[in-house]
């Protein structure tokens, strides 16, 4: 198993690697640069002359090979540099918004997954039948309901003509901190992650589904219901349990993602996360913090991949061994 | 998509510039006397309520910034929420009132010398920083210097000052600038915020803490900055001039404008701007309209289709000619802005007086604009539908901005008809870096691109003088016209007003017929504002341009209503 483990992470290192390089490779041979998004678009043109200044001044009139070469360098001492834009560590940047964007993406995944999985294994316990029909239909009138357009008229029914929930941010610009302000917190929690869930419902719902429809005639459970369970015990116990390893497979693949918000759902409701940042920041050509952020993403979804991996191996002997591929 | 440039304009410098050949002369700047309501405009109304009731104090002003300001350092400024919010912390030297008069800021006064190349400035003695120490000549001098350092990103101020000789402190209140040449608008290069030294002082100047909680030397200072949420200002107490009437003035930031239109039906925001959408929304909201009234106004701002006069589709002003006569603007502004916009003929909006309203715009149509291009040499000489000079067809890209609907629609307008004559425009939307970097470049045969203009000042030399073609200056179009480059050189010595807008007036004709570019639309600024506040001013230079722009807003309630939350 130590092996196992061992070969896997220094697997890792190359991949690593690997993505950094071309990150690093895409970010400096697309189009525009710090100096043409300057401001963006509302802001106001350099001339030539003036643009040559500020290249030198972020150093971009240097070859890539020393740029990267600086900036591993930098990097292997977690050393991420400074914003071009407000010229602000990118750390404290990342660090600003990343608790929003971990609380919203967490609890949707949380929420997604207590509706998703008692649904797939009702509705796959029988496939076909009218329970599994209307669930489907729901699931993919949900999933083709277009994010913007959905918070937009949430906001117009809730907040604007109901004035049951708050339309955007984080809390009140009156509410008062810790405990007595949960409440006002939670409400201004509620339509964002209304509008993260109901679009990955379908994903998950169908997934459990499939494997527990899967499995649900296998030996073990006709078994269990010759044992005198009842099917609904069969169903949880056996068939669901059996089918919650593609599961996990897939939530080691979904968990990194917490790290990425959603852009539109944080444009909209001016959630203060990771996802404004970083499409900002695509759009400004910031590189220090497009790299930081990219970085993270990786070694984050690396460090899962892995837990999965080893958590397959743990579960399985067959993997463990090399048999299965 | 705009081509924010340092502009120019209007109406300025009567009593300035025409002074600058008298020895020594002293202009005293006090602030303006209350004024009569000055004529509307003909299709959109003026407002001046700045007379109008008794200002309540008390309550919180909610507005809206589109987007994160990078800084709030008055010299590293570019955008317009930065712009926004120092309006009401930092105070200018000297600022535009709202029909583009220069009048006192921090400075009481100025001279003069007799040859225009020096400027002698005396601060007022009642100005202090926050912490109640004197604004100084120290400050004034230490701000130039930044905006003049090649290494500090200044855009909005660096080209005010390339010009720069010297400047130096003559004593605590008084300074003196002097430059290589005189220039008519040199008055409004002092349009800018000063910076308190003492602050800055041993510290890196892009990443020093005041970039982020700037030292008033305004009627409010800042509170708090929530990154991507908002940004809180209470009054200064130590402010030294006639203090703003609300408590406390909070910016939201709010990126969708779809958004900040829910926030104004459910009154948590007192204004926003609107696009064209938003105004129709607005118009059939029935009783939730009630919270709000529709503010619009002209600006100086303009629509265009940058023609690359290097190009050899684009070299012959009869070709570009015919592209103008080409675009039917009339439906544009019909079909696109509904109404409310102008079309344009030359590159000033009609509000700026260097546009002469008696240079028609070239009419829409296609039987002479094909003519036009007949006698240029564009026929269709192997039949393949396409007209062709010389083996080359005459097709091209033209660029827009992926961001702007408007500059796309326009460009499907000029693509479809160009078709019927025979030449092939092909619409490329690019994002906006990779757009502004091949306009930069001069990589590009025709954009579409909006200007913004932000003070009085109309020179038209920065941009399409022939001295000023890339990399040296902003003349992206590389156009060229020996008369017009005499012109506007004469323009920028003139020291007359007068003489100096007939000067502008016998351009526009030449803009006109040399179609550097295409000249489209001038379109209105549409906002919608609280019931509640009241003191309106707008003006062409928009409410940032001015003094005291959004400062003089009160609330009927002087107090907000009840959170809806």
């Amino acid at each position: 198993m130590t092996r196992y483990v061992a070969s896997r992470l220094l697997l890792a290192l190359p991949t690593l690697f690997g993505i950094v390089v071309l990150v690093f490779l895409l970010l400096h041979l697309a189009p525009g640069s710090p100096v043409t998004a300057a401001g963006g678009e509302s802001g106001r043109r350099f001339s030539q002359k003036a643009a040559q200044e500020m290249q030198r001044l972020y150093g971009l009139d240097r070859p890539l090979p020393e740029r990267f070469a600086k900036w591993i360098s930098r990097v292997v001492r977690l050393d991420f540099g400074e914003s071009f834009v407000d010229h602000r560590p990118v750390l404290e940047r990342i660090d600003e918004a990343l608790p929003y964007t971990l609380l919203l993406n967490g609890l949707a995944l949380l929420l997604t997954l207590a509706i998703a999985v008692p649904m797939g294994v009702l509705s796959g316990g029988r496939p076909e039948g009218a329970l599994d029909t209307a669930a489907g239909a729901l699931l993919f009138a949900l999933y083709s309901l277009p994010a913007f357009w959905a918070a937009l008229l949430l906001q117009s029914l809730f907040s604007v003509k109901l004035h049951w929930l708050p339309l955007y941010g984080v809390a009140s610009d009156t509410a008062p901190a810790g405990w007595e302000g949960l409440g006002d917190r939670l409400a201004h929690l509620a339509l964002p992650l209304v509008c993260l869930t109901y679009g990955s419902l379908a994903f998950f719902a169908r997934l459990v589904r499939a494997s527990v429809a899967d499995v649900r005639q296998a030996d073990y459970v006709i078994a269990a219901r010759a044992r005198g369970l009842s099917r609904r015990q069969a169903l949880w116990r056996h068939a669901f349990r059996n089918a919650l390893l593609p599961l996990i497979t897939v939530l080691g693949l979904v968990l990194p993602g917490l790290l990425s918000g959603s852009v539109i759902i944080e444009k909209i409701f001016a959630w203060p996360g990771l996802g404004r940042l970083y499409f900002d920041s695509i759009l400004a050509r910031d590189y220090p913090v497009i790299l930081a952020l990219s970085l993270l993403g990786a070694v984050a979804t690396l460090l899962l991949t892995l837990a999965a991996d080893i958590a397959y191996a743990a579960a399985d002997p067959r993997v463990r061994d090399g048999m299965v591929p | 998509m705009n081509r924010r440039l340092l502009g120019l304009t209007i109406a300025v410098c009567l009593a300035l510039a025409c002074r600058e050949r008298e020895p020594a002369p002293r202009v005293s700047l006090s602030p303006p006397p209350p004024t009569a309501a000055p004529t509307p405009l003909p299709e959109l109304g003026y407002i001046d309520e700045s007379q109008m009731g008794t200002p309540v104090d008390g309550g919180t002003l909610r507005r809206r910034l589109s987007g994160e300001p990078a800084t709030l350092n008055a010299v590293l400024q570019s955008t317009l929420p930065e712009q926004q919010v120092l309006q009401y912390v930092s105070r200018n030297l000297l600022d535009f009132d709202s029909r583009g008069q220069l009048v006192a800021g921090l400075a009481e006064s100025f001279e003069t010398s007799p040859d225009g190349r020096e400027y002698r400035f005396t601060l007022r003695p009642e100005a202090v920083w926050e912490d109640g120490s004197p604004v100084t000549a120290a400050d004034a001098v230490f701000t130039i210097h930044r905006i003049h350092d090649p290494k500090i990103p200044s855009p909005v101020f660096k080209q005010l000052f390339e010009d720069l000789v010297s400047v130096e402190a003559t004593g605590p209140r008084r300074f003196v600038a002097r430059f290589r040449e005189p220039y008519a608008y040199r008055a409004m290069s002092f349009v800018f915020p000063l910076l308190p030294e003492r602050r800055y002082a041993g510290k890196n100047f892009l990443k020093a803490a005041e970039n982020r909680q700037p030292f008033s030397d305004g009627p409010y200072r800042i509170v708090s900055w929530k990154a991507q949420e908002s940004i809180e200002l209470e009054r200064n107490s130590r402010y030294w001039a006639a203090r703003g009437h609300f408590d406390r003035v909070l910016f939201r930031i709010l990126p969708e404008e779809p958004v900040a239109y829910n926030a104004m039906m459910s009154r948590d925001l007192d204004e926003t701007q609107i696009d064209t959408e938003g105004k129709e929304r607005f118009q059939s909201s029935g009783p939730a309209g009630s919270c709000c009234r529709l503010v619009e106004y002209y600006n100086l701002d303009y629509n265009y289709i940058s023609l690359n006069n290097r190009s050899p589709f684009f070299s012959d002003a009869r070709v570009r000619r015919a592209l103008t006569m080409l675009l039917d603007r009339g439906k544009i502004v019909r079909s696109i802005f509904r109404g409310s916009a102008r079309v344009i003929s030359g590159p000033w909006a009609p509000d700026s007086p260097a546009y002469d309203p008696t240079v028609a715009p070239l009419p829409f149509d296609p039987a002479q604009a094909a003519a036009l291009l007949e006698a240029a040499g564009w026929r269709d000489t192997n039949g393949n539908g396409t007209r062709d000079r010389g083996g080359k067809e005459f097709e091209f890209d033209l660029l827009v901005s992926a961001g702007t609907t408007t500059g796309r629609e326009i460009d499907e307008m000029l693509s479809t008809e160009l078709a019927r004559v025979g030449v092939t425009a092909r619409v490329r939307p690019l994002e906006w870096a990779s757009f502004i970097e091949r306009i930069d470049a001069g990589d590009f045969e025709a954009a579409s691109l909006a200007w913004s203009a932000s003070d009085a000042n109309p020179d038209p030399y920065p941009f399409w003088h022939s001295s000023q073609w890339p990399p040296q200056g902003l003349n992206n179009e590389f156009y060229k016209n020996p008369e017009a480059d005499r012109l506007m050189e004469e323009a920028r010595r003139e020291a007359d007003e007068k003489k100096r807008v007939a000067i502008y007036h016998r351009l526009h004709t030449i803009f006109r017929d040399d179609a550097p570019a295409i000249f489209v639309t001038n379109s209105s600024q549409k906002y919608l504002i609280s019931r509640r506040v009241r003191g309106l001013v707008t003006s062409f230079l928009g409410w940032q341009g001015i003094w005291p722009g959004p400062i003089g807003w009160w609330a009927s309630d002087g107090a907000p209503p009840a959170p809806a939350r």
